[in-house]
């Protein structure tokens, strides 16, 4: 049995309760304990970091500090913007022993940070950890025929200074999981496009906009669902699709699946386990591709036609 | 006693405004040698010259101390002027209290002074020391070497073989051209590259004072100027050029194809080629790694149809010795690799091409017959978006430096497309377009006009697949708005970066690279085309990105430093060399180990007293030595002596500070 630091963040208690809960479920079936920071606190996302420097590192350096206390070498994160935090932090804290001396001062009755704990998303723990060859090993429910456009978002794999994982432009870790798990990853191009994130509630017409351009390439890829690894990107192609469908006149349902929920139907979970019925956008037809079988494409494709070197025949 | 004469430059404000110059003056003074000190603005200038000329026969002096810039600066300068006043050049002394002193001790005035005395003391002391010294003079193999046949290196060859001095041409692959070979027309005017550049290729070939050794690399370059001696390593073709009439039977019936390099791998080629049918020598060879012959033993197709018997598969790798005495590296350059620019989903959409594949598919011999196709389903593109700097002029994903040529390069491709394609339309991003040249912002504004094209200036942060078009999106900066353009054909102004194997190529020949990879010329404005060290020189790209009329100007002036450097019998050196006292030395070699340049070899004299037996003694070469003073430092029993550098010289210069 592996062990690991689990940060939650405050979405795995509430909107993104799904992707906690099938998480826990993956996670037993790969022989991984979950230890959650004692006493952890906010990661300071999206109001904290933007305000001061001091506020922006002692929040996320506060939980790198508690968790040093457990013995276990890595921290998985479950949310993207938790994930992001906390892992600048730790590159900026590891990069300059004086800002973390100073920084620390102010979380000083938790102890003094030593940079023991790597911090890693749950996407990442889970390619690099775990490992495609014991995911697939654990599909009991191969997901044959379900067509996925996995969609990483802005902070899973930026700036890849920071993060040191996959590419920052065209990721493919989430794609070989699928694939590992029997469905086919669609050629996706806006796997890392913005979906508009906190804007969702100031604005909203920006996330229509922004994640109605993610929605539409999806559908052009010929995705059945999207598979996503943050819960913002989630609520937001989720929640406001009913919205972005009224808006452009077309009907996608497109379900938008935590890649922990996949895992959880390929390992073989019974589906009342995947809380699917928190989804707005219902899931059931585009799982009712599993199983199905498309006839292969003819090839259509005319290569270039090659004119043969003229040789000088003497 | 020695009358030693101190001159100590201003240098303008360069050290007048760092250093009190009429201190140091005051100070030099009170040396006893010294019989004349004096200061003025600037030394180098010629009634500078006068007053050391003049001093010389006034006050009798035996030697001279200019205190000015550095000795590689001026040293020669005031050299001549001790040599018109009839006194031994080599009496003279420089110390260098700009580089040493003013230029690098600005905050501090009084330090800066201190050090500058204590510089021209030291040269004083040494002055006393100083020998009359003669220039030895080394005898001069004329025979110039150019490594790298590409346009470059053939104007270098033709140019210093039309003097009447034999050239050898050395190239890596099996035949000259290089990149010109490949490109279609050619900016400003449109002339044909082929036309232009294979009548060259043939009176290389051709010429009596060329020896043309295709398919080969430089391993070793030994001596210095004048004499240098190189090993060429002549890669096996297992063709014998010698019986070998060009026909073409064996790569017409050759049964394995592999990606054309001179297509850019758009089509194939055989195991057996000449990369493109103007080739010169226009003779086969046979890709080792790619022959099945050569891998497994089975085949011999190419033997059994060739009916002079030229296919040996057997040949091994030879090695060709030259003596040579001066050095022209044409070696060109790299098309920059654009993989790190994965938001344009480069390697993953087919039809995204760089310039040198659409310059391919444009050209009259390409693999589409000079109609551009998309290599996913072989349409003719009708929207063609350009994107230029890619990988120039961007610190974060390639390289800093402006790659020079693609502006214009980019604007001819749009009119090949326009000529090529009537009802297609061209769009280029761009950052700016760099048209300096005869010529060349009329073509470009003549293009602009005649075909059309869209520019839009920004750049382009992604491009995705829809259907089967590319979405091209990026900033319009005119108008402040992000546009997207449908392109059938996107082509990449990839950037000139240099060949890979300079730094290895740099190593072997003894010369300076920059960071990027390209071979340090010796100043950048007023010597160009010399290295750092004499007698190799530097033509085209491998020095930095340059278009073809300023390659050719650049081999050319390669040509006239060779041509100048041969045109004595022999050649002057400085006589700062070391010699070998016999009677001290024991023989035991160590000079022979730490010599860098080979310089010192082993002679057998008598012992003497009478005797007939023999001992072994080291010997200098001095027309190889350099004057580094490595043996002196390592000589056990102080057998070594360095003109100019005397032990008596430096230890009065320890005792003066």
């Amino acid at each position: 049995m592996k062990k690991l630091t689990y940060f939650p963040g405050c979405s795995a208690h509430g909107t993104s309760e799904e992707f906690d809960s099938t998480l826990k479920l993956v996670l037993k079936t790969l022989d991984v304990e979950l230890e959650d920071i004692p006493d952890w606190n906010c990661c300071g996302a999206t109001s904290a970091h933007v305000m001061t420097e001091n506020l922006a590192y002692a929040l996320p350096l506060r939980n790198l500090v508690l968790a040093e206390k457990l013995e276990n070498t890595t921290m998985g994160i479950a949310c993207a913007s938790c994930y992001q935090r906390m892992k600048v932090t730790k590159v900026k804290m590891d990069g300059n022993p004086e800002l973390a001396k100073r920084i620390n001062t102010t979380v000083v009755e938790e102890g003094t940070y030593e940079g023991k704990v790597d911090v890693k998303s749950m996407l990442q723990y889970a390619y690099e950890d775990i490992g495609l060859e014991i995911i697939k090993s654990k599909v009991t429910k191969p997901l044959t025929g379900l067509k996925v456009a996995c969609y990483y978002g802005c902070l899973l794999t930026r700036p890849k200074e920071i993060t040191k994982f996959d590419s920052p432009e065209y990721p493919v870790s989430m794609d070989q999981i699928c694939e590992a798990l029997g469905a086919t990853a669609t050629e996706f191009d806006y796997k890392t496009e913005c979906c508009g994130a906190s804007f969702s509630i100031s604005n909203t017409e920006v996330v229509e906009n922004l994640s109605g351009q993610i929605l539409a390439m999806a559908k052009e890829s010929g995705a059945h669902a999207i598979v996503v690894a943050c819960p913002l990107c989630q609520s937001n192609l989720d929640m406001r699709q009913p919205d972005i469908e009224k808006l452009q006149g077309v009907k996608y349902d497109i379900p938008i699946f935590y890649f922990t929920q996949l895992m959880a139907l390929a390992f073989g979970y019974p589906i009342e386990q995947l809380k699917f019925p928190k989804h707005i956008v219902p899931v059931e037809g585009a799982l009712a591709n599993i199983g199905k079988v498309e006839p292969v494409p003819e090839k259509v494709k005319k290569p270039i036609k090659a004119v043969e070197a003229e040789s000088e025949v003497k | 006693m020695a009358r030693v004469g101190v001159f100590v430059c201003f240098c303008g404000a360069n050290i007048a405004d760092y250093v009190d110059v009429p201190q140091v003056v005051e100070e030099v003074k009170r040396i006893k040698e010294v019989k004349y000190a004096v200061e003025y603005k600037y030394m180098c200038s010629d009634p500078g010259q006068g007053m050391i000329r003049d001093a010389i026969v006034q006050y009798k002096l035996t030697s001279i101390v200019v205190a000015a810039c550095s000795p590689r600066m001026h040293e020669k300068t005031f050299r001549k002027a001790l040599s018109d006043a009839g006194m031994n050049p080599y009496l003279l002394e420089v110390a260098n209290i700009r580089e040493h002193s003013s230029w690098v001790h600005q905050k501090d005035k009084k330090a800066a002074t201190e050090k500058a005395m204590d510089l021209c003391r030291m040269a004083v002391a040494k002055s006393i020391a100083n020998e009359q010294l003669h220039e030895i003079s080394v005898p001069v193999t004329k025979r110039a070497l150019v490594i790298g046949g590409g346009i470059a290196g053939i104007q270098a060859a033709l140019d210093i073989a039309d003097a009447r001095i034999p050239v050898v041409l050395v190239e890596k692959s099996s035949s000259i051209g290089g990149k010109m070979a490949q490109l279609d027309e050619t900016f400003p005017t449109l002339d044909c590259a082929q036309c232009i550049l294979t009548p060259k290729m043939v009176d290389v070939a051709s010429h009596p004072y060329i020896e043309l050794i295709p398919y080969a690399e430089v391993l070793e370059l030994q001596g210095f100027v004048g004499n240098y001696k190189v090993k060429i390593k002549k890669k096996a073709s297992y063709v014998n050029f010698k019986t070998c009439t060009g026909c073409g039977a064996c790569w017409q019936k050759c049964p394995v194809k592999v990606p054309n390099e001179y297509n850019m791998g758009i089509d194939k080629r055989k195991a057996i080629y000449t990369p493109f049918p103007q080739a010169v020598p226009n003779k086969p060879v046979i890709d080792a790694e790619h022959c099945t012959m050569l891998q497994k033993g089975k085949c011999g197709i190419c033997a059994k149809v060739c009916l002079p018997g030229a296919i040996d598969y057997q040949m091994q790798d030879e090695i060709i010795e030259r003596e040579i005495g001066a050095v022209v590296v044409a070696t060109g350059y790299d098309m920059w690799d654009p993989t790190p620019y994965e938001e344009y989903g480069v390697g993953r959409f087919k039809d995204i091409i760089t310039s040198l594949e659409f310059e391919r598919m444009v050209s009259a011999n390409g693999p589409t017959n000079g109609v551009p196709q998309r290599p996913s389903d072989g349409k003719v593109p009708k929207n063609v978006v350009f994107i230029k700097c890619v990988g120039s002029r961007d610190e974060a994903k390639g390289i800093e430096y402006c790659s020079k040529i693609c502006c214009m390069y980019t604007t001819k491709h749009t009119i090949l497309l326009h000529h090529k394609v009537h009802d297609s339309h061209a769009y280029v991003f761009y950052m700016d377009i760099r048209a300096a040249g005869k010529g060349y912002e009329e073509f470009v504004k003549k293009a602009q006009v005649d075909t059309g094209t869209t520019y839009l200036r920004g750049r382009v942060s992604k491009i995705y697949k829809k259907g089967d078009k590319l979405m091209v999106r990026g900033e319009d900066a005119q108008i402040g708005q992000v546009v997207e353009v449908e392109a059938d054909l996107v082509v990449l102004a990839t950037a000139v970066s240099a060949p890979k194997d300079n730094p290895e190529l740099a190593r072997l020949l003894g010369i300076s690279y920059d960071k990027y990879g390209y071979l340090s010329e010796a100043h950048p404005k007023l010597r160009p085309v010399e290295t750092a060290k004499a007698g190799i020189f530097l033509a085209g790209c491998t020095q930095a990105p340059k278009d073809i009329p300023e390659t050719v100007s650049q081999a050319s002036a390669c040509a006239a430093k060779v041509c100048g450097l041969f045109a004595g019998d022999t050649m002057k050196k400085d006589p700062m060399v070391s010699t070998i006292n016999n009677e001290y030395c024991s023989g035991c070699q160590n000079c022979v180990l730490v010599c860098p340049y080979g310089a010192i070899v082993t002679e057998e004299v008598p012992m003497g007293h009478g005797s007939k037996e023999l001992r072994t003694v080291a010997k200098i070469n001095e027309g190889v030595c350099q004057g580094c003073g490595s043996c002196v430092a390592i000589c056990r029993s102080q057998a070594i002596n360095l003109a100019g550098f005397t032990d008596p010289q430096i230890i009065n210069e320890i005792v003066s500070i």
